[in-house]
Formats: structure tokens, C-alpha cells, sequence
């Protein structure tokens, strides 16, 4: 048995480039339907774990999609915006509790997070080093951020315009990293996590300048009256917040009608939830509020049609292949017909030829299953990045 | 029979017994300490010294209230360094006056859901600063920089209702002990209130008394109490150059008042030129950071027995 093994193999390594692709179209048939299960499942399980973590999520009216792949997954596309007064009425309802999201900007193409601290508890997120944002100005930043652009804490990142023809609109804030967070293996990995005001800081709704009312510059005072001084676009604002000129940031307006993308509400209890969501039925309200885990799930009832359809794709795929292969065994044998002839002549029996021939399937079958697990556990390692990479 | 003993027997089984005895007593330590933990003593930090009072007189052995300020700063103006945030974010409650006061919280990241506004049941109420210097630029138009009047432990009744928010806060936190945060606020109502009554029947004795300020920090007290004030930005370690003198001989004019209210003791070069012009002093110190020596109470009691000499018949 094993001599028919020996053989096989010899013959094998004799016709490499046939073995090869032998080889290369099972593998091929046997990888890509299990790579893709693969692949879809820590989809779902990334899409609907952090949905699931997610209870109530509070937005503009709108694409309910748009809002839960913002919020949850820091996609590009940019809900209508609500205000900070949405959270503060939700806070005051007594019925949850609420965490402002204001995902709008980026900083070297990760997306800026402007929330507050409780959603580092919310999310269960840890620091690998550093502290959380403390100053406005400061950021944490996800662990791949971290990696992928070399910070660490101490460290600067530049927020970026949002177009490149904004000429006349805000200047680019220069964040001090305060933290890095450790590997969550979530969007978050992903992500520059500012205080909500450093937020409104990037947009130009806080900022930080000279005192006018004491600047001696004629050339940036346009009026000057006992009440109020008009100054003109060459006033120069800081675009790095420190100790020393945080105490000139201010606030202009009332923060309630500040922006926000959305506002995630933690209700008490599962009454609370639905009292809360009741009140956002009345058509009235420009407000929607969406249950994650329900958006989430028609997301992934749409993906599953469309890997039924993949799977039958590959289902014919994968029959035509292996019809290919059984008529490249049958040409092969009818090509080998007189290669089979001499080894019956010197004496071998019809039983050990097909041991022979046996022997070179179950080579060529060994060697796509290693091939095929080696593939696969290689996607299993880096499923989560590829799915990160493909879909969020 | 009895069996034979051996040498060593029994101190072989005492030997057991204490292990297992000591392994019992471990088995129970560790089944406790959820119990234990629940039973530490909360973490809360205040920006400035009533409420620091307000929530230890509340809170009892129940809470570890820290008020880190310096005592020789203003907590309105303070900005703690990077520790002493830090130190605030770790804190189970943090409770704020509201009203725009400490300025540093609105430059800072502070967990929004450990916030306690003990000013939010009466924020409509609160008393907006007038006359500060607009400016605008850029394109986001005019706007003022004008505030809002913070003092508001100095109406003793917004004094109760912050001490009420504390109590809720701390009875949302620690469930099992808010029959001891209310009966703690009852006594704490009791005497603030008590307070409240003592300044409304010394100021009755004179209703039209006229008073000046040397700072702007009396809003809600003569709001509360129906003083009639008027503010001059004083310091009572600067002496007032000849200008700020020449203002208040022009205010005198119009607003014939005889007493000055100090948030301390001024200069007594002030005190015998303000004497000169026939205005006397009276110390009422909004206590913002802690006394050098009594409390709260104490200094708002010694700040009732200046009144009463104001407004003596």
C-alpha cells in the first residue's frame, strides 16, 4: 500500500504543473463557500452584537440605516443632525439615560467620535495606555488608529477639513492624544474619540481667540462701540487648545441647540423602553427612534438573500469544476492507457493499478484539505479585519 | 475497646480543624465581599465648598466628599490641574452648582451621566448678567459673552432645593440608604430654612434700606430677601483708584445708600474713606470656599448677625 503511495507521489511530482492545478480548482471549490460562511457569520456577529449592545438610538428623521451605520459603525454618511437639547429631554424623562454622538468629521480618514465619557462605560472600553480625554482638545484613539499611523499619547493629530474648497471655513484642530484604547475588535478599534465640545471645537461652534475688546490691531477691529466690537475674518483663532489659551474658548449661543448625528438612550427597564418609544411615535416629532437590533436585522435578512444567491452561484460553480475534474481523470486515464498497459505487462494485477490510480486522488485530496485549512484558518485569523475592511 | 492512640494524633486533628476552620472563614470572606463592596462609602466631588457641605451633612459616613480647590481661590475661577480631573472623572457623583459657575467644567470631559445640576429644578429662574461687552467676527455673528448670576446658595430656599437634588442623586446611587440621605436632609432643610426666616425678619425691620455691593454676587440674596442693591466691582485688597471713588460719589447721589456689603474684610484704608463718605461695611461672605475656621452654617450665621446691625432700627 504504501509503495502505491510512493509511486503515486512520484508520478505527481513528475506531471506538477497537471497536480497543481488539480490541486489549486479543489481547494478553490472547497474554500470559497466555507471562506464566505466564514466571512458572513463575523459579519453577523459584529453587525448584530454591537446592535444588540445598543438599545434605543435617537436621530433626525430620515434613513433609519443611515442613523444605526453612523452610529454604531462611524460610516461616512452623516445623518440630519438633532441638538444637544434631544439628549437633555430624553435625560429628562427619567426613563433613560442618554449619551450624545456627533460623528460628522475626520482626522487622517478615521472618523472623529464626539461623545462623552460615559460611552467609554457604555462600551466597556478600556485604555492601553494614557488617560481618557480630559481638556478640550484631547482625543483617545482606537487601537488600529494607533497602529496603523504610529500615536501613542502625547502625540498630535490634525482633524481634517471637510472639503478641500472650504477655504473660508474653520481651521483644523491640532488634538493632543491623550489615550490609546486597547483591541476591542469593534468599530471603535477604528476611531478618534473626542469629548462632544471638542466636536463643536472642529466645527467652529466653540473656539479661541484674542480678547477683541482689549486688541490694540486696527487691521482686525471693523468697529469698536461702548457695547460691542466687530472684528473681521483676520482675527486669528487658535487651533491647538492648551492650558495656557483654554481659558479664551467659549461657547457661542445656548449649547442646547449645539448639533449632534444621534443620541443613544439606555433605558431603565424594558417598560421604560417602550413608554420611551412611545413617545417618539407621534408623526409631529422630528425625531425617529429606532431599536438597532431591528434595523440591523432587516440588514442582515438582505445579506442573507444575497448569499443565497451566492451560495447557488458557487453550488454550480463547484459542480461544473468537479465535472471538469472527473473528465480530466477520464481523459487522463484514456491518455495513460498505454502507461497502464506496461505495468500490467510487467506483472502488476488490475487491483493494484486502481491502488495506484486511488492513490493519486488521495494525494491530490490530502493536499486541497491542508491547502483548504491553511486558507481558511487564515480567514478565520483576520475575519474580523476583513469584514471591517469589506463591509463596515 | 479503645482504639489505640497514637503520639501526634491530636495535634494532627486540632491541625485540620484550624485549616479548615481558617478555609471556612475564607469561603465566607470571599462569598461577602460583594456585600462589603456594596457597603463602601461613595466617591463624591463638588466645585465648590456648600455643596461640598450640603452633601457631607446629607450623604453622612455614606459618601467621601472631596472638594479639592485650594482654600485661597475663588472655585468660580479655579481650573483644576490634569490630576485633579482625572480625580473628578473617577468620581461616583459630581455635583455642580449649574448656573455657568466654574467655568472650568464647560472646558473639560466629565461623565455627563455621573452629573448632578443641583440648580436644574429652578433653571428658568436663574438671574442673567447684564452689560458685559458684545463683540463679532467671522460668520457666525454678534454675541455676548454676558453671564449668569451663580451665588444662588445665598437664597437660602435654592439652597434647600440643590440640597433636595443632592439627596436624590445620592438616594439613585445607594438605594439602601436613602432613608438615612432624607432624614439628613431634613435636618439640613431645617436649618437652612431657619436661616432663611432669621434674614427675612431682619430685613423686614428696615424694607427700604439701600445697600451697595462691592461686587456683583448678591443678585439672588436681595432677589429672595428684597434688598436694594447696587453693584460697584470692588476688591477688598485693592484700594479703589479715584475713578471707581468719583462713581460711587455719583451713584451715592442718586442712591443714598449707607452700608457697603463685602464678600470679606476690606482694606481698612477703605474702610475709613467709605466711613469719611458716611457708608459703613457689613461682611457677607457667600463662603464659596471653605471657612479658616467654623462652617456653612457658622459663616452664614456671622453673616445674619452683620446683617442685623445694617438693618438695625
Amino acid at each position: 500500500m504504501i509503495d502505491s503511495f510512493y509511486i503515486a507521489w512520484k508520478y505527481l511530482l513528475f506531471g506538477k504543473a497537471r497536480s497543481a492545478t488539480l490541486v489549486a480548482c479543489i481547494t478553490l471549490i472547497a474554500v470559497l463557500p466555507l471562506a464566505l460562511e466564514i466571512i458572513l457569520d463575523e459579519s453577523e456577529h459584529q453587525l448584530v452584537e454591537r446592535a444588540e449592545h445598543t438599545p434605543l438610538l435617537v436621530g433626525a428623521k430620515g434613513s433609519a440605516l443611515d442613523l444605526v451605520m453612523n452610529s454604531l459603525y462611524f460610516a461616512d454618511e452623516v445623518p440630519q443632525p438633532v441638538t444637544l437639547a434631544s439628549a437633555e429631554e430624553i435625560a429628562a424623562t427619567d426613563l433613560a439615560f442618554a449619551i450624545p454622538l456627533y460623528v460628522r468629521f475626520q482626522a487622517r480618514g478615521f472618523p472623529i467620535v464626539g461623545t462623552t465619557l460615559d460611552y467609554f462605560d457604555f462600551r466597556q472600553l478600556r485604555l492601553a495606555a494614557g488617560t481618557p480625554f480630559g481638556l478640550l482638545g484631547e482625543c483617545v484613539i482606537g487601537a488600529a488608529v494607533a497602529r496603523q499611523i504610529g500615536l501613542k499619547p502625547g502625540d498630535s493629530l490634525l482633524s481634517s477639513p471637510e472639503t478641500v474648497f472650504d477655504l473660508a471655513g474653520v481651521y483644523p484642530l491640532k488634538m493632543r492624544v491623550a489615550g490609546v484604547l486597547a483591541p476591542s475588535h469593534s468599530a471603535d478599534d477604528l476611531a478618534v474619540l473626542v469629548d462632544v465640545k471638542t466636536a463643536w471645537v472642529i466645527e467652529g461652534l466653540v473656539h479661541g481667540h484674542e480678547d477683541v475688546a482689549r486688541s490694540r490691531d486696527s487691521s482686525v477691529i471693523i468697529e469698536r462701540s461702548e457695547s460691542n466690537v466687530t472684528a473681521n475674518a483676520k482675527l486669528m483663532q487658535y487651533t491647538e487648545i492648551t492650558e495656557a489659551n483654554i481659558e479664551a474658548f467659549h461657547l457661542h449661543g445656548d449649547p442646547a441647540g449645539y448639533p449632534l448625528t444621534a443620541v443613544i438612550a439606555l433605558p431603565h427597564d424594558d417598560k421604560a423602553a417602550a413608554i420611551l418609544r412611545g413617545r417618539y411615535q407621534d408623526t409631529e416629532t422630528p425625531y425617529q427612534i429606532v431599536p438597532p437590533a431591528d434595523v440591523i436585522d432587516t440588514l442582515i435578512t438582505n445579506i442573507f438573500r444575497i448569499r443565497n444567491v451566492l451560495d447557488a452561484v458557487i453550488l454550480f460553480v463547484g459542480l461544473a469544476t468537479l465535472m471538469a475534474l472527473v473528465l480530466v481523470f477520464g481523459l487522463s486515464l484514456r491518455l495513460r492507457q498505454r502507461e497502464i498497459d506496461t505495468i500490467f505487462k510487467l506483472g502488476c494485477s488490475r487491483l493494484t493499478i486502481a491502488q495506484l490510480l486511488g492513490a493519486e486522488i488521495v494525494i491530490i485530496a490530502a493536499l486541497s484539505a491542508v491547502l483548504c485549512l491553511l486558507i481558511l484558518s487564515v480567514v478565520a485569523h483576520y475575519d474580523q479585519q476583513l469584514v471591517r475592511a469589506l463591509f463596515i | 475497646m479503645n482504639s489505640p492512640v497514637f503520639a501526634g494524633e491530636g495535634d494532627v486533628t486540632v491541625h485540620m480543624m484550624r485549616r479548615s476552620i481558617l478555609a471556612l472563614m475564607g469561603f465566607l470572606l470571599v462569598l461577602s465581599f460583594p456585600l462589603l463592596r456594596a457597603a463602601e462609602p461613595l466617591t463624591v466631588y463638588t466645585v465648590n465648598y456648600p455643596l461640598q457641605y450640603f452633601t457631607q451633612r446629607i450623604a453622612g459616613d455614606h459618601a467621601r466628599v472631596v472638594f479639592p480647590a485650594p482654600a485661597d481661590v475663588d472655585p468660580a475661577f479655579w481650573m483644576p490641574d490634569q490630576k485633579t480631573i482625572g480625580d473628578y472623572q473617577r468620581a461616583d457623583l459630581v455635583i455642580l452648582n449649574g448656573a455657568d459657575y466654574a467655568g472650568w467644567v464647560s472646558k473639560v470631559s466629565l461623565p455627563r451621566l455621573r452629573l448632578v445640576d443641583t440648580s436644574k429644578a429652578f433653571k428658568d429662574g436663574l438671574v442673567t448678567v447684564e452689560g458685559t461687552v458684545t463683540h463679532s467676527h467671522g460668520p457666525v455673528g454678534e454675541h455676548s459673552h454676558t453671564g449668569t448670576a451663580f451665588t444662588i446658595w445665598l437664597d437660602f430656599y435654592q439652597a434647600v432645593q440643590q440640597a433636595e437634588a443632592i439627596a436624590e442623586a445620592l438616594s439613585r446611587k445607594q438605594p439602601e440608604h436613602k432613608a438615612d440621605f432624607e432624614q439628613n436632609l431634613a435636618a439640613l432643610r431645617k436649618d437652612l430654612m431657619g436661616l432663611d426666616l432669621e434674614i427675612q425678619q431682619t430685613v423686614a425691620k428696615k424694607p427700604r434700606q439701600l445697600l451697595f455691593a462691592s461686587h456683583p454676587i448678591y443678585h439672588y440674596l436681595a432677589r429672595r430677601y428684597e434688598l436694594h442693591i447696587e453693584d460697584m466691582v470692588w476688591e477688598p485688597e485693592d484700594m479703589p483708584n479715584e475713578q471707581q471713588w468719583q462713581l460711587l460719589r455719583l451713584a451715592q447721589e442718586r442712591f443714598p445708600a449707607d452700608w457697603m456689603l463685602w464678600e470679606k474684610q476690606p482694606l481698612p484704608k477703605i474702610v475709613q474713606q467709605l466711613d469719611s463718605m458716611g457708608i459703613g461695611i457689613a461682611v457677607l461672605d457667600p463662603c464659596a470656599n471653605r471657612p479658616a475656621s467654623g462652617d456653612f452654617l457658622s459663616v452664614m450665621r456671622n453673616n445674619i448677625a452683620n446683617l442685623k446691625q445694617v438693618f438695625a432700627d
